[in-house]
Order: structure tokens, then sequence, then C-alpha cells
């Protein structure tokens, strides 16, 4: 097994799009969800977050968009120290992230369009930029032809895109998924990391939670591990590995 | 940070049409409340028209002969007057009002064919007396009513005081109404804007994760709450303005009468009107303020 990256090296805000230095997070009922935490994403990288259930990988993510607060150690995300936000400076970190979610969270009584649109929409993005975006963004996904329908009459797969279309709309620096396909068969599952990878190329930087070693294994990329809260693995061009 | 005006009509409008039933009960505890509001505003400003004179305390009017010249003070003989006055045991104080002063009284008080027949040199000036006892105010009367440089004695007749008391339980009475009433309002009116977001809890969570601000998420919901209260303090002011219109009509030309002399002026209803229409938008205003407050800390 690889040696540990230690978060050690400098820190460099031009080329690091992620650095959690020491960081503890532990929640009201005493449950340590991270514990000392330190670890480096560069810009650009394409980073698997694995371990198991309870391991607290979706609170690492919750911690990137400032949802939780660290109790201890510091988190920086694209070159500022999100740690000790202020509240009124959450929502603009907030565009910089793209977010993606099991359960798609699409609102169920707006098109494909409108879904994807009231992400720049509520931001206050005029019209005329979201009538340029939006097109673009869903030929991305491959669901032109389904943008006047509603989320209910698209298949799980499709509306894991309607997710995606909508985290990658705004282009943010950095786009997050935790266990994107886990509501997804195998085929479809593919078919959503090959998109999130093509939106890597792009140059934003993707960072997935997920169980689904099937996929880790075949794309061999970096991997992170948890395990109880603590860093047990980082591995460039890693596998799925725990249990095995 | 841009909210469009057309997001904001868009989402205020579904989200008013979605709770219409919780809406109209609160526009009409608003409506109700803010009348209550406005009718006792009414009769405040009635009762301070019909007593201007007994202002202060004042229980006896000394009107002085009328110089022609309508000096600004008071002539030797005004003064050995008020020296005379001043020695009576329960007269406390007397101050001097002009013709000046005493023509503009009249004007707001007299039947306007009345008031257009006086001028300066022609309406007397006054001492205004307080008395220690008021009921003494007959005797100063009898007193005074024929001595040289008066032209009569006035004191405020038994019907001015009653209707003074009479006003002001009344209007203690509306308030404490309006301001439960009011107080159920903003409550009717959180609780409408809680309804809404509890509806919209999806989109707002997507608003939150998106990177919508919070001003932007709470903008359409506030003023919800504010068109709420617009609407309910809108009929209590027809009310009011109704209610002022018909006294009006009813007190007629007859200058002795109560209603007569409680007339307002316009000025004064519209005043009214405005501070009844602010306070409709606090209201609206707090009552979604308290609403949202506990679904945007999370
Ligand atoms: N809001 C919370 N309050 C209290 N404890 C929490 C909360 N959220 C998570 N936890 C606890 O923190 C630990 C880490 O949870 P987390 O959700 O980060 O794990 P995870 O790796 O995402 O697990 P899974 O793979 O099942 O999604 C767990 O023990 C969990 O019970
Ligand atoms: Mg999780």
């Amino acid at each position: 097994m690889p040696a540990v990256r230690a978060g050690s090296s400098p820190f460099r805000a031009d080329t690091t799009m992620i650095r959690f230095e020491n960081v503890t997070k532990t929640y009201k009922a005493g449950t340590v969800a991270l514990n000392d935490v330190s670890v480096d994403i560069d810009k650009g990288e394409f980073v698997f977050l694995v371990g198991p259930s309870g391991s607290g990988k979706t609170t690492f993510m919750r911690l990137l968009l400032r949802e939780e607060a660290p109790d201890q150690g510091r988190i920086w995300v694209a070159g500022r120290e999100i740690a000790h936000l202020s509240p009124w400076r959450i929502p603009y970190l907030r565009r910089n992230i793209g977010c993606v979610f099991q359960d798609f969270r699409l609102l169920p009584t707006r098109t494909v369009f409108e879904n994807v649109a009231f992400a720049l929409e509520v931001i206050g993005r005029p019209r005329h930029v979201i009538d340029g975006q939006v097109p673009q963004v869903l030929d991305l996904v491959g669901l032109a032809n389904k943008r006047d329908n509603l989320p209910g009459e698209l298949s799980g797969g499709e509306q894991q895109r309607v997710a995606v279309a909508r985290a990658f709309v705004n282009r943010p620096l950095l786009l997050i998924a935790d266990e994107p396909t886990g509501n997804l068969d195998p085929a479809t599952s593919q078919g959503i990391m090959r998109l999130l990878d093509r939106i890597n190329r792009t140059g934003t930087t993707v960072v997935i939670a997920t169980h689904d070693a099937g996929i880790v294994d075949q794309m061999r990329r970096r991997v992170i591990e948890l395990h109880r809260g603590e860093l047990v693995r980082d591995q460039a061009r890693g596998v799925y590995g725990y249990g095995t | 940070m841009a909210v469009s005006v057309e997001y904001v009509t868009r989402e205020t409008a579904t989200n008013l049409w979605r709770n219409r039933l919780m809406t109209v009960a609160a526009v009409l505890t608003v409506a109700v409340s803010l009348s209550l509001v406005g009718v006792s505003l009414l009769l405040r400003q009635g009762v301070a028209q019909a007593t201007t004179q007994w202002q202060n305390g004042v229980n006896v009017l000394v009107f002085l002969d009328a110089q022609p010249a309508a000096p600004a003070a008071p002539t030797a003989q005004q003064l050995t007057i008020q020296q005379q006055l001043l020695q009576l045991p329960y007269v406390k104080s007397c101050i001097y009002r002009d013709q000046a002063y005493d023509l503009a009284e009249a004007k707001r008080l007299l039947d306007p064919s009345a008031a257009s027949v006086l001028t300066a040199g022609t309406t007397p000036a006054s001492w205004r007396c307080v008395l220690s006892q008021p009921s003494e105010a007959q005797a100063v009367a009898k007193q005074f009513n024929r001595f040289p440089g008066v032209a009569q004695v006035q004191y405020p007749q038994k019907q001015i005081r009653t209707m003074e008391t009479v006003v002001h339980v009344l209007d203690a009475v509306f308030l404490v109404l309006a301001v439960i009433l009011l107080l159920s309002a903003a409550v009717l009116i959180l609780n409408t804007i809680r309804l809404a977001i509890f509806a919209r809890r999806r989109e707002v969570s997507v608003m939150k994760l998106v990177g919508a601000t919070n001003w932007f998420i709470r903008i359409p919901f506030m003023f919800e709450g504010i068109v709420q209260g617009l609407a309910g303090a809108l009929v209590a002011v027809l009310v009011t303005v109704l209610l002022h219109v018909v006294l009006d009509h009813f007190a007629g030309h007859n200058a002795t009468s109560l209603l007569y002399r409680m007339r307002t002026p316009a000025g004064d209803v519209a005043v009214t009107a405005v501070l009844v229409g602010m306070i409709g938008v606090v209201i609206g205003a707090a009552g979604s303020a308290i609403g949202i407050r506990r679904f945007l800390d999370a």
C-alpha cells in the first residue's frame, strides 16, 4: 500500500483547489465524523473519495460547501480560507462549487430547462445569459431533446444528467458529487461517470464520493480513502480497495 | 445583487394564489384591526378639533372688547382685568391670546359663512384661565361678564366634558382591540409565509445550494407579507374615509352640534390614511420576516 500523502507541502494558491489542514469535525451527538484530516487537491484533479458507510465522506462535502464548519483545522477552497467565512459570503463560495447528489434534487414542477435555468436565475444572472448557457449545457449532457419534459418523465440516469447540467451551468471551479450513481444501474452509472470525466477535462476539479468499486477500479484515478473519520489512504491511479 | 421585478412578481403571485384561504384570512384581520385604528385616530382628531379652545386645562375664556388695531400685546385695561382675575383664589393662571390667534381659531370652529365676515380687527382677544377648581367657572363668568372691557365670558358646556370622557374610554377600548387584532394579523401573516416556504422548501434548499443570497430567497416571501398587509390596510383606509364622509354629511351645517364641531379637515384624514397604510406594511413585513427567519438560519 502506497504511503499516505500528508498535506504538508507548501500551500500554493495558484495550483491548489482544496486544502484541508488538520480538520476535525465532531457532530453535536458526539460523533467524530472527521479526525485530523489533512489533504490537498490540485486544480483540475479528478478524485474519488471512498470509505465504508459512516466514514465521513458526506461530512467532507458538507464542509466544502460550508453547510458545516469544522471544530478544528482550516479549509481552503480556491485560495480562500472557508472555515471562518462570514455567513453572508457563503452563497458566493457556493457559486464556485457545483454539486450533485444521489437523489438528484430536481424540482418536480419545473421542466428540464427550467430546472437548469433556476440555478442561474436565483443568483441573479440576466435572461440573455440564461438563454445562452442553458441550451449549451443541455447539449453537453445529451438532453437537448428533453428540455421541455418534467423530471418525472425522465429515467433516473436522465434525471441525474439534468442535475449534472444544473451543477455545471454556472461553470464552477469545482464539482462535487456525493454518490451520484447510488440509484443507477451499472450501465447508466458508467454514462454519468463519463460525463463527469468530460467535465473534468474542461478544467473543472471533480471530487466524487462513491461506493461503486467497479467504476473506481476501472477509471484508475486518484483515490482518497476515509475510515472512521481518518484519512487512511491517498493513492494516485488507485483502486477501490478496502474490504478486499 | 440583481433581483428582477419579473421574478419577484411571479413568485409572489404564485405563493399568494397557492395559500389563498390563509391570505384572505390574514388580509381580513389586518383590515378589521386597521379599521379600528383608523376610526380611533379619526375620533381623536375630532375630539381635538371640538375641544381646541379647552386644551391645556383651560376652564374659562374671558373674551375682551375687540380693538380695531388688533394689538399683539394686552392693553393696560386688559392687564388690569388679568390682575383682577388672578386675585380670585381659584384662578391659577391666565394666558393671553391676541386677536389674530382668536380669528384663526374661530375660522376653524365656525361655519365658513359665519367666519367669513370676521376680521382680526373685529375678533376679540382673550384671557384663557386655568382654575384650581373647575366648578368655579360659572362664578368667574358671573363676576366678569359685565366688567368694563370684557365682551363675554365662556366656560365649557357639560356636553363637551362628557364627550371627552366617553371618547377617551372608546379610544382606549379601540386601541386595545386594535393592538390585539394587529398582533393576530401579524401571526396570521407569519403563518401564511411559513406555509408558503414549507410548500417550497425544495426550491429554497436548491437555492441555497447553488448560492442564492439570503436576501434573494427572502424578498419574494417578504413581498407576499407586505402585499397582504397593504391589501388589508387599503380596505381599512376605505372604511375610515367612508366613515369620515358619512359623519361629515350628518354634521350638516348646525354649528352647535357636536358632530359639527368634530369635523376633521381632509388633510388630517389623509394623514390618518397614510398612517394606517404604513402600519399595514410594517405588520406585513414584520410577520413575514419572523416567518422566514427560522428557515434561513439553518
Ligand atoms: N447531522 C449529523 N448529526 C450527527 N451526526 C451525524 C450527522 N451527519 C453525519 N453524522 C455522523 O457522522 C459520521 C459520518 O457521517 P457521513 O455522513 O459523513 O458518512 P458517509 O461516509 O457519507 O457515509 P455513507 O457512505 O453512508 O453516506 C456518521 O457516524 C454519522 O452518523
Ligand atoms: Mg454519505
